[in-house]
C-alpha cells in the first residue's frame, strides 16, 4: 500500500492530484462526476475583490491538441465564494485552495484579507500570470521585481500557506520563481497558459475576441515539464505544483520525475469531468505495482545525461 | 443529472455531403433527456479534434428496436466530419443530458405553440415536436434554410405535427417560400395566428430578428442558442452570451434554452 500523501511545505495533501484554477469552476460543478474528497486539492476559479463579468465572446477556440481561452477571469467574487461555495465544498470534504487575482497590489491584499486565515482553506494561490486581462496579474508575473514586491505585501495578510502561480510568458521563469520564494511564497505552481493566437481565415480576424488567448492542453506539456525541471534544478527545496496538458497517468509521472511534488489537472477536466478522480486511482495502482512505498519518492528523480560539450564529426 | 458514458454508434444516416444523423445507443442518457437538452460528444480519443462537440439531442428514438439518441449534424470542421465516419459499434464518449431544456410543463392541451427553425437549428425541435404531439398540443412549424437540402427531417416534423402545420422557406426558393423563415412567421402572426409560446433554434441573425418579432408581438419565447463550448457543464465559461444588465450567462448551464428577453442582442 503506497503512501500517496504529499507535503508541500505546510500544505498537506492526501495525494498529489489537484485540479487547476479556471478549469474546475468552484468544484461543485463536478460533484456528479467524481468524489471531490478523493482529490488532493481543488484550486477554485480565480477570485477577485468584486464579482467580475469577464471578456465579451468569443472567448475560446480549439487548437491542435489544445485550446485558446480569454475568459477574462469571470468569477463570483470573494464574498459570494465564502458565503455560497466554500461551505458546501467543506461539507463535501474537499481540500480547497483559493486562487486569487487583482489589478493592483491593493486588490490582491483585499481578497487575501477577506479569506484571512479561514481554516476551510488549505492554501492561497496567487494568480500573477493570467494573460487575458488588460491589467491583471500579468504585470506582476512577467517582472521579477514587481512580483517580489507584490508577494512581500500580500504575505503578511494571511497565515495560510501562500502559493504563487507562475507565467510561462515571462522571459526567465527561474528568476520569477526565485523572486516569489525570496519574498515569502511557500510553494510555486507552474505553468499558467502560454499566450497564443489563432486566426479565422474567412474574416481575417482573431478567433478570440480578446485577440490573443492562453493556450492550454497537451500542446503545452513539453514547455511545462521543461520549466518545472528548470525551477526544480535552481531551487531544490521549493515545493512545486506542476501543470500543463496533463491527461494521463504517464503525464502525472512525467511531472513528478521532472521535479513536481504535486500536479494540477487543467483543461483535461473539460474533455472528461471524471479524469482527475481516475488519475488518483491509476496513480495508486501504478505505485503499488511498481513497489513505490511513498509517491513523494518520485519527485525530482530525473536522470539527466551529461550534455556533450563538443560534437564529434 | 448528467451521465458521462461510452455509447456505441448504431447508425449514421447521410442526407447529403454536409448533413447526417448520428444514432448512438441511448445508454442511461435517453430516459433523462428532455426537449432542448444537449450532449457533449467526443470524436474519438485523439488530440485532433481535442475537445468534445456540443449537439442538441435531436431525438430519443429506436434503431432496430434498440433505444437510441439521434444527433443531427452539419459537417463544418474536423470534429463534425470525423463523427460522421464512425463504423457501427464504435464506442463514443457522450456526456449528457446537459443544460436547461425548453419550458413545456406549463402547456395545456388547448395551447398552441410555434416552432421556428433555421438550418441545422432544427435539431432540438424534433424531440420537442414528438413530445408535443404525444401530449396533443398543437404546433405550427416554420422552418427555413439556404436551400431545400438545408431543411432536414421534414417527414418527421410532418408526422408529429401534421403536414398542414409545417411551412418552409429557403433563400433560393428551392423549397417553400423564397426568403427568410421570419417572414413566414410574420405573415402568420399578421393573419391572426396566436401562440402560447414560440420555440426557436437557428443561427444568431435569425434569433436576433426573431427576438424583435416576439418582443413586438408580446409573445413568450424560448430560444435554444449555440456557442462553441469546451466543457458543457458551466466551468470553462467559454460559451457565454451577453445578458440584459451587463453581464454574461453560460449557454451550457444557464441555457441553451433561454428567454430572448434576457439576452442583450445588441452586444451579441
Amino acid at each position: 500500500m503506497t503512501d500517496l500523501s504529499v507535503h508541500l511545505g505546510r500544505i498537506h495533501l492526501k495525494n498529489p492530484i489537484a485540479t487547476a484554477s479556471g478549469t474546475f469552476g468552484y468544484g461543485l460543478e463536478f460533484r456528479d462526476f467524481l468524489d471531490l474528497a478523493s482529490l488532493g486539492a481543488i484550486c477554485v476559479k480565480g477570485l477577485s475583490r468584486r464579482p467580475c463579468h469577464g471578456n465579451p465572446p468569443p472567448r475560446i477556440c480549439e487548437t491542435d491538441a489544445g485550446m485558446l481561452n480569454a475568459i477574462g477571469l469571470q468569477n463570483v467574487g470573494v464574498d459570494v465564494f465564502l458565503q455560497e461555495k466554500l461551505p458546501e465544498l467543506h461539507r463535501l470534504g474537499a481540500s480547497v485552495i483559493a486562487n486569487v487575482w487583482g489589478d493592483t497590489e491593493e486588490d490582491y491584499i483585499a481578497v487575501v484579507e477577506r479569506l484571512a486565515d479561514d481554516r476551510r482553506l488549505g492554501a492561497i494561490e496567487l494568480n500573477v500570470s493570467c494573460p487575458n486581462v488588460i491589467k491583471g496579474g500579468l504585470v506582476f508575473g512577467n517582472d521579477p521585481r514587481a512580483l517580489a514586491a507584490l508577494v512581500a505585501r500580500v504575505r503578511p495578510a494571511t497565515r495560510l500557506p501562500l502559493i504563487v502561480k507562475l507565467s510561462p510568458n515571462a522571459g526567465d521563469v527561474v528568476a520569477c520563481a526565485r523572486a516569489a520564494v525570496e519574498s515569502g511564497a511557500e510553494a510555486l505552481s507552474l505553468i499558467n497558459t502560454v499566450v497564443g493566437m489563432a486566426i479565422d481565415l474567412a474574416g481575417r480576424r482573431p478567433k478570440i475576441g480578446f485577440t490573443t488567448g492562453g493556450l492550454s492542453g497537451p500542446a503545452i506539456r513539453p514547455i511545462a515539464v521543461r520549466m518545472v525541471w528548470e525551477v526544480r534544478r535552481a531551487l531544490p527545496q521549493v515545493p512545486i505544483f506542476g501543470m500543463g496538458g496533463i491527461e494521463s497517468l504517464e503525464h502525472v509521472l512525467e511531472f513528478l520525475i521532472a521535479g513536481a511534488n504535486a500536479v494540477q489537472i487543467g483543461t483535461a477536466n473539460f474533455r472528461d469531468p471524471g479524469v482527475s478522480g481516475r488519475l488518483v486511482t491509476e496513480l495508486a495502482e501504478w505505485c503499488a505495482e511498481n513497489g513505490i512505498a511513498r509517491v513523494s519518492e518520485l519527485t525530482g528523480t530525473l536522470q539527466t545525461r551529461p550534455r556533450p560539450d563538443h560534437r564529434y564529426a | 443529472m448528467p451521465v458521462n458514458e461510452s455509447l456505441r454508434v448504431l447508425k449514421t444516416l447521410h442526407y447529403d455531403a454536409a448533413h447526417y444523423s448520428l444514432f448512438v445507443h441511448a445508454g442511461s442518457i435517453g430516459v433523462r433527456t428532455l426537449p432542448g437538452h444537449f450532449a457533449m460528444v467526443q470524436a474519438g480519443d485523439g488530440l485532433r479534434p481535442y475537445l468534445r462537440r456540443a449537439f442538441s439531442i435531436a431525438d430519443v428514438t429506436t434503431v432496430g428496436g434498440v433505444p437510441a439518441l439521434e444527433f443531427v449534424v452539419r459537417a463544418v470542421g474536423v470534429g463534425t466530419a470525423m463523427l460522421g465516419r464512425f463504423a457501427e459499434g464504435t464506442p463514443l464518449p457522450v456526456l449528457g443530458p446537459l443544460g436547461v431544456p425548453f419550458p413545456v410543463d406549463d402547456l395545456g392541451p388547448n395551447d398552441r405553440v410555434a416552432l421556428v427553425a433555421g438550418g441545422i437549428g432544427l435539431a432540438p425541435l424534433v424531440l420537442l415536436s414528438r413530445r408535443l404531439s404525444e401530449r396533443g398540443i398543437g404546433a405550427d412549424l416554420f422552418y427555413g434554410g439556404r436551400n431545400e437540402s438545408d431543411v432536414l427531417k421534414r417527414a418527421d416534423f410532418e408526422r408529429f405535427l401534421g403536414q398542414h402545420r409545417c411551412r418552409y422557406a429557403s433563400d433560393d426558393g428551392s423549397l417553400g417560400r423564397r426568403g427568410f423563415v421570419t417572414e413566414l412567421l410574420k405573415e402568420a402572426l399578421s393573419a391572426g395566428a396566436s401562440y402560447r409560446r414560440l420555440y426557436a433554434c437557428g443561427p444568431a441573425p435569425m434569433l436576433r430578428a426573431l427576438s424583435a418579432i416576439v418582443a413586438q408581438a408580446g409573445l413568450d419565447a424560448s430560444f435554444a442558442m449555440e456557442s462553441e463550448m469546451a466543457c458543457g457543464f458551466g466551468v470553462c465559461l467559454g460559451c457565454v452570451a451577453p445578458t440584459v444588465g451587463g453581464g454574461f450567462s453560460t449557454l451550457c448551464r444557464e441555457g441553451p434554452c433561454v428567454s430572448p428577453a434576457t439576452i442583450d442582442w445588441a452586444r451579441l
